[in-house]
This record gives structure tokens, sequence and C-alpha cells, in this order.
């Protein structure tokens, strides 16, 4: 049973209060995926306010064959997708080269951490960034998003076995890095 | 420690990332976005057009069905005979004759009406 079902259709009503709470309910998990999947070049919370503009341009074919969750993250996806691969055509336009494209942000070069779970934050986003995409994107689904296998196989549109492998080896690579973690314990 | 436990370290630790701070008036910012699109998206949404001239096209199709004098049977009758006055297929014996594309091609550049 879909949590959301009765907000989803009272939105698909038109009812923006309906939506506004639909907002509230998922606004942190669209912001984490737009953060990493940007690795942080982006702006995270101006792409989750393109999320939501173009899920209420939607809501009305949503036809409940998945949870308003899962629909979501695709929608997610899409919009975080098409938004990078249109700034990576501008900045191919006009740079030479991207400096910054296919970096790892520089642990050193960070600003100063305010509290433990902010410098708990930056490490687990540099070492999410470090990975390649599709690790990337199948681990925060799973882990930081709490999605089930299937749930991502879909969203995604690959085998789930095909998923158990990115999980398993993005945790692979991010042991490692997470090390510094484990060490300030 | 096994490939099993380093993989639920792992996810734990994922899991325990701290939650973006999301700003007071992000939803406020989102509504204000779908305002701004919907303004501009209404007047070329198609679909929206579409429906409010529904009951207009309806109107014109009684009109165009109930009108007296008016029927699809005449319409279709001069259209035929004005086709039939202005296209005049030649001869069944020009669609048989054997031509060389030389005589087809001086045809085409003299203007002449016959290529044989």
């Amino acid at each position: 049973m879909d949590p959301d079902r009765a907000l989803v259709e009272a939105a698909a009503g038109g009812s923006r209060d309906a939506f506004d709470e639909l907002v509230r309910r998922h606004q942190s998990a669209v912001i984490t995926l737009a953060r990493v999947l940007t690795s942080g070049k982006g702006d995270a919370e101006d792409l989750a306010q393109d999320v939501f503009v173009r899920a209420w341009r939607s809501i009305g074919s949503f036809r409940g064959d998945s949870t308003f969750r899962t629909w979501l993250h695709r929608v997610a996806i899409n919009v975080i997708r098409t938004s990078q691969s249109r700034q990576g055509r501008l900045l191919r336009m006009f740079t030479a080269r991207g400096r910054d494209e296919g970096t790892v942000p520089d642990p050193a070069s960070g600003e100063e951490p305010v509290d433990a779970a902010l410098a708990r934050r930056q490490v687990i986003d540099r070492a999410l960034a470090a990975l390649p995409e599709e690790l990337r994107v199948a681990v925060t689904l799973r882990d930081l998003q709490g999605l089930e296998y299937k749930e991502i196989a879909v969203l995604l549109d690959v085998p789930i076995g095909t998923v158990e492998s990115r999980i398993f080896r993005a945790r692979q690579k991010l042991k490692p890095l997470l090390q510094e973690i484990d060490d300030r314990r | 420690m096994t490939e099993d436990d380093d993989q639920a370290a792992v996810a734990a630790l994922l899991a325990s990332t701290p939650p973006p701070d999301v700003p007071a008036d992000f939803v406020a910012r989102v509504n204000a976005r779908i305002d701004a699109t919907e303004g501009w998206l209404g007047v070329a949404d198609f679909r929206l057009w579409t429906l409010r001239l529904a009951p207009a096209a309806v109107v014109l199709a009684l009109i165009t069905v109930l009108w007296p004098g008016t029927s699809t049977g005449t319409t279709t009758t001069s259209v035929s005979t004005a086709a039939a006055d202005t296209f005049r297929p030649a001869a069944q014996d020009d669609w048989q004759q054997e031509v060389s594309s030389d005589a087809l091609l001086v045809a085409a550049l003299t203007g002449a009406g016959h290529a044989r």
C-alpha cells in the first residue's frame, strides 16, 4: 500500500495543499539524490525544485503502477540527468576541457566542518563522488534512500541481478574511502 | 571482518548520513516556480486549448450537419465535377506508347505537348 496514495489522488485532482504535503514528505530525499548525482557540482536545491515542478505537471499521468516515491525518483533521475547533460554540453562549448569534470573534490580544500554531522556528510559525499555514476546511483538509491532492490531495478530499467552487483561493487569501493569516518569513532 | 560484514558496515554508514538542511521556504519556492511555469505553459498548452475549444467545435459540427440545404452529397458532387473539368487524362493510347528517355527530355525542354 502506497502511503502517499490519498495525497497523490488529491494532487492529481488539482489540490496544491496535497501536493505541498508530498513535497514536504520527499524534499530531503530529492535534495539528497540531486546532491549525490551531481557530486556536489550543481545546485541540488534548485534541481530538486525542478523535480517537483516536473512532478506537479506530470502527476496526472501517474497511474499508480509503482509507489509515488519510486515514480518521483524516476522523475528526479530524468530531470537531473537532463540538466547534467545540458551543463556538460555548455561546459564543453566554453572550455577546452572541463577542469572540474571527473575530478574528486579535494578533502583538504573543503570548508572546515561546522560539526561532526556535517563532517560525516562531507566524507560520504566525497566518497560517493569518487564512484562511477552507475555504482553511485544504485548504492544511493539503496543505502541512502532506502529503496528496495526490485524498485531500483524498475527505476533503472536493469535486471535485479545487475542492481545487486552494482551495489556490492559500490560498497566494496566505498569501504576504504569511508575509513576516515570509522577512524574518528 | 568478512565481506558480508564490510558490506553491512558500509550500508549502515551510508544509512546514517545526516539529512540535508532543507530551507524553510522550500515548499513556497516550489509553488512560486509552479505558478511561474503555469503562467507561460498555460498559454502554450495545446491540451487546454483543445478542451476549451471543444464546445465550439461541437456547435460548428452540428451547424454543418443540420443546416438546411447542406449535405455531404452535394459537396462531393460539386467537388468531383470541378475535378473532372480541370483534370483530363490523356488518351489510353498515350499511356501505352513506347517513349525514349531522349524524347521525354526534348519534350520537357521544348514544352512540346506530346513526347513520342
